[in-house]
């Protein structure tokens, strides 16, 4: 359902991405694994066009844009069939966390208020948060605000849900209700891309694990293929490092 | 002429004050938004010039400013046939609104460079458009990092409408010292005090009105004190 083809981007003289392929089929929970600065993030940003590669193509369905030409039209198409949970959870600081996730119904899919709440207070109590959902991100935990990005991205519907180092800002005592959710939301079925440095949750979650280095997929498979029998001493040498740390 | 005299005399004067204030607060208002608009979108060469006009307003004095609106204005009309259009109420009028849009455009960019860029980030991949994003998302909390800004920016307003009248406008600076010389100049303490008074008056109602908004802004929830019970377990499940 997702195709990305030679991805390339950089920042000044820094090349990000150098030529990535990537392809995602529907149901798919694709975990992208690698060391930092190897262009995971902006890697998940091209594919809603918050990055802007210099070449490349994408195909979702239906829809496809060469990124030297991208047209405004193609980006919004993708941009509604996406949806992005930030390392920063970036939950609208001025609403509150029922209006966070009432707000994009309303205005972008314009749906009646009545049936954006009942959204909302449906994928609130998914996340746990029916409880906090008169107050305002300020008055959020780190896991709250999380859940309250996650409850957003789901209930606008989309094909695809990109989760970009989700639990990375968290304290450690706060990662755990975030990961239970995520694993909660991979499970029921949606397509899911998720950048993170879990490793063990990755490993349980994902069907697929792709390894980037160097603004490349150095390595691309199953959770058993990739951390039980690593292709690439690259790869070993990472997972060594990861795993032995958690 | 005793005290209580003057003071309904000042106040006559007050609705043209108050005029010339509303007037620059809300032509101003309208300018320093289209000029911040076009600096932030970073608009080829209009940006350019538009940074020029908000130098020009923070620079030069006010009471420089509103000789250039008086002397200057009247000569850019007489180019298109319109003699005798210029009044002195009038130049007050433009050249304050011009001068409070563009020290309010150096309080609202700032502000709307404020906004956290992940907030934009976010509206964008939800598919908001520009105005949506603007109005729903960035707009609101820009205003909130506004308002402390836009408070002082009045103030300043109010102080500055004192100086229309080196230009002949008759507010309730001028009128103060029409009365002082007809009265021989016995009164000077007691009419400076009124106009004090005055003055600190429509100050004080201008900063508890963006004193309110300030309150009011979702931004400023107090912040939670509870803390969160350790969840490790949690990890050790999924």
């Amino acid at each position: 359902m997702l195709e990305l083809k030679d991805i390339k981007l950089s920042y000044g003289s820094t090349q990000v991405l150098n030529g990535v392929n990537l392809s995602v089929k529907r149901g798919d929970v694709v975990s992208i694994i690698g060391p930092s600065g190897t262009g995971k993030t902006t890697l998940l940003k091209c594919i809603n066009y918050l990055a802007k590669p210099s070449s490349g193509t994408i195909a979702f369905d239906n829809v496809r844009m060469d990124y030297q030409r991208a047209d405004k039209a193609a980006v919004q198409a993708i941009r509604l069939r996406t949806a992005m949970v930030f390392q920063q959870f970036n939950v609208f600081k001025n609403m509150t966390v029922l209006q966070n996730v009432m707000d994009p119904l309303v205005v972008v899919q314009r749906k009646s208020t009545d049936e954006a709440r009942e959204i909302a207070l449906r994928e609130l109590e998914r996340v746990g948060l029916s409880s906090k959902r008169d107050s305002y991100p300020s008055q959020l935990s780190g896991g709250q605000l999380q859940r309250t990005g996650i409850a957003r991205a789901l209930a606008v519907r989309p094909d695809v849900i990109l989760f970009d180092e989700p639990t990375s800002s968290l304290d450690p005592e706060l990662v755990g209700e975030v990961l239970k959710v995520i694993k909660d939301v991979t499970s029921s079925g949606i397509t899911s891309l998720l950048v993170t440095h879990e490793m063990q949750f990755a490993k349980n979650i994902s069907n697929r694990i792709v390894f980037m280095d160097r603004g490349v997929v150095a390595a691309d498979g199953s959770p058993a293929e990739v951390f039980d029998a690593p292709s690439s001493p690259r790869l070993a040498q990472f997972l060594q490092s990861e795993l032995s740390f958690q | 002429m005793d005290v209580s005299a003057m003071i309904p005399e000042l106040l006559s004067a007050l609705p043209l004050t108050l005029a010339i204030t509303f007037t620059a607060l809300i032509a101003g208002f309208c300018l320093a938004l289209i000029a911040t608009t076009l600096r932030v979108r970073r608009v080829p060469v209009i940006s350019h010039l538009v940074d020029l006009y908000v130098s020009y307003a923070r620079s030069v004095p006010v009471v420089l400013q509103l000789f250039v609106a008086f002397y200057g204005l009247p000569l850019l009309v007489a180019l298109f046939g319109s003699e005798d259009f210029f009044s002195p109420t009038i130049a007050a009028m433009v050249g304050l609104s011009f001068y409070h849009g563009g020290y309010l455009s150096e309080v609202m960019r700032p502000a709307y460079l404020a906004v956290d860029r992940g907030q934009h980030d976010a509206a964008d991949s939800l598919g908001y458009t520009f105005r949506q994003k603007i109005t729903r998302v960035v707009g609101p909390q820009a205003v909130h990092f506004a308002l402390p800004g836009y408070g002082n920016s009045i103030i300043y307003l109010i102080h500055n409408v004192a100086l229309v009248m080196y230009i002949g406008a008759a507010d309730v600076m001028a009128t103060a010292h029409l009365i002082m010389e007809r009265d021989y100049n016995q009164y000077q303490f007691e009419t400076y005090l009124v106009l004090a008074v005055i003055y600190s008056l429509m100050c004080l109602v201008a900063w508890l009105i963006v004193r309110f908004f300030e309150l009011r802004s979702p931004m400023q929830a107090p912040e939670a004190t509870t803390t969160t019970p350790i969840k490790n377990e949690l990890i050790a499940s999924v």
